[in-house]
């Protein structure tokens, strides 16, 4: 019973001691992790509103559609220049996070893709910067859809080769966040 | 509801442990010669895994969330498997001599197994609730249990033929995983 | 001086530890997708073998044999965790990439591997230069897993195109079925050559 005991508390010193020693390392990293993940966000945020020079979170209530997870709104000075907003959508592989930027007027500045589970060479090209731009300056006023050929009208968006499921992916979300726009904050 | 399903039938098939997450692949590849022991290990890493499960979803959300010390998570679920490991060998050692002697080899081995620790992180991260927890939980087991058996079964089979010497033993099994692996390719975009 | 290229020529070749032991399948076959995640994967293993190797040959002699394999592993635990924060803190991309691995390089068979076989038995300088070679013949298996997976998946080594622009990349070499493809062919090989050494 005695060795037990004893062998019980080692175990708590050591279990101990490495608590106490992470609590403090946790201390000091904690900083840059935060300052990490507010960069990456503030950059995301600027690559899709380029003009905005600050972001104010919204207090939007966001019950009634789950795929908006946020909405930033953009500043130039005291000026409004537009909104930023983070979607998630269902892909092909799993959930997709995207950030969509928009002027005042609700007409796309740029999206971002922030997080991903597509089929790496299909799917997955829909984080390169040629795919993405295909939203740049699509408007609120009408819904987008996908097409498999070369676009001939404003609303289309050119599908990824084999990865239809995912352009109409973004598609969705992109459209999600316009909606949004048309009825929460225009 | 169909929120469950999703995650039991995701967990079993689309986001296979062993196939595409890569996890528990020293079991895969080390007790798979025979089916029968495979299923022995398949049965005792599902127990495991589910309560492991349970367990550190309460650890997380009773213990280390109130207490503000979340980073210490990988610390607390290794622990936590661990000692569960060594509960459930003594309990079975106590009630049942029977499971014992099938699945007592096996025990020891889940504590260092990375589903099961992984099923307690992807829990974690996902944010699952309690049911949820349960049902990823079970459904990851059953799928490495599903594939253990199918690859053992393939295993048998291979032991019979000529086989290039170069690749007897585990280059033979990595390529017959491969092949799997493809096969259970088909079940992305299931759901 | 001796032991130290005895200790690193053991991690490194004769007990290397993914193709000659097979240990740590798992972040071998998982974060390969890519020469340079292989080599992070390695690298982060590499500084917890290290320091666990240290920590635990220093208090090897306090620790009762009975309870050791439970305190090997809340030891490792405390390493990796400190990993995690700081590839978060200060790596962010290499975090994000490797994800779930990381907490999961606690139960790395390698690191419980090389504490209980070496480093409670052997002196701390020892058991430094055996945690070296075991994670740099570890970083080495990953890094060359991965240049091949990213060679034949994106037609790029470290991110930069290598493959003349005619070279269509086979998907597949990056997906889940590759990387078992890919390690089962190298131990093929591998084996191949050993035969021939071992019938001369």
């Amino acid at each position: 019973m005695n060795e037990i005991f004893k062998m019980g508390l080692i175990l708590c010193a050591i279990t101990l001691l490495a608590g106490f020693s992470l609590g403090s390392v946790y201390e000091i990293t904690k900083e840059p992790i935060a300052e990490q993940k507010q960069k990456a966000q503030q950059v995301a945020m600027q690559a899709v509103l380029k003009k905005a020079e600050r972001f104010e979170m919204t207090d939007q209530a966001m019950d009634e559609t789950q795929e908006v997870k946020e909405i930033q709104i953009g500043y130039q000075g005291d000026q409004i220049v537009g909104y930023v907003m983070k979607v998630v959508t269902k892909g092909y592989g799993g959930e997709i996070e995207m950030m969509v930027g928009m002027d005042q007027d609700g007409v796309i500045e740029g999206i971002k893709i922030l997080r991903h589970a597509e089929t790496p060479g299909l799917g997955a090209k829909a984080q390169e910067q040629t795919f993405c731009d295909q939203y740049a300056n699509k408007s609120a006023e009408q819904e987008l859809w996908v097409t498999k050929s070369t676009p001939t009208t404003e609303q289309e968006i050119e599908a990824l080769t084999g990865a239809t499921i995912t352009t109409n992916a973004v598609t969705e979300g992109v459209n999600t966040a316009l909606k949004m726009f048309e009825e929460k904050i225009k | 509801m169909t929120q469950i399903l999703v995650i039991f039938l995701g967990a079993i098939f689309v986001n296979n442990f062993v196939l595409s997450r890569f996890l528990g692949i020293c079991p895969f590849l080390g007790v798979s010669k025979k089916i029968e022991t495979a299923t022995g290990m398949g049965i005792a890493v599902t127990f495991v895994m589910t309560l492991a499960s349970i367990m550190s979803y309460m650890v997380y959300e009773w213990i280390l969330v109130p207490l503000q010390i979340e980073y210490l998570y990988t610390i607390a679920f290794i622990l936590v498997i661990a000692s569960l490991v060594q509960f459930v060998e003594m309990v079975i050692q106590k009630t049942s001599p029977t499971l014992y002697q099938a699945l007592g080899v096996y025990l020891p081995l889940i504590t260092t197994n990375c589903a099961v620790l992984g099923v307690a992180i992807i829990n974690k991260n996902e944010g699952y609730n309690l049911i949820e927890t349960i049902f990823n939980g079970l459904g990851g087991a059953l799928g490495f249990t599903l594939s253990i058996i199918l690859f053992a079964g393939i295993r048998e089979r291979i032991e019979k033929n000529q086989i290039p010497l170069p690749f007897k033993g585990f280059p033979i099994a990595l390529i017959t995983a491969g092949l799997m692996a493809i096969a259970f390719l088909g079940f992305q975009g299931l759901l | 001086m001796n032991i130290i290229k005895e200790r690193l020529k053991n991690g490194i070749i004769t007990e290397n530890a993914t193709f000659v032991q097979v240990l740590g399948m798992c972040p071998t076959l998982a974060v390969t997708t890519s020469a340079k995640n292989g080599l992070g994967m390695g690298l982060a293993a590499t500084a917890v073998l290290i320091c666990s190797n240290v920590v635990i040959s220093l208090v090897r002699k306090l620790i009762p044999s009975k309870i050791r394999i439970p305190a090997f592993i809340v030891i490792i635990a405390t390493f990796v965790t400190l990993i995690e924060f700081l590839l978060e803190g200060y790596v962010p991309a290499l975090y994000a990439s490797l994800g779930l691995f990381i907490p999961l390089i606690v139960v790395n068979c390698i690191i419980l591997g090389r504490a209980e076989a070496y480093a409670s038995k052997n002196s701390v300088w020892a058991s430094l230069f055996d945690g070296l070679g075991a994670g740099l013949g570890f970083t080495l298996s990953l890094t060359t897993i991965g240049i091949i997976r990213e060679l034949l998946g994106t037609g790029k080594i470290f991110n930069r195109p290598i493959m003349p622009a005619s070279f269509e990349p086979a998907l597949i070499m990056i997906m889940a079925p590759g990387a078992f493809f890919t390690l089962g062919i190298l131990m093929a090989i591998l084996n191949k050559y050993r035969f021939r050494n071992a019938k001369n």
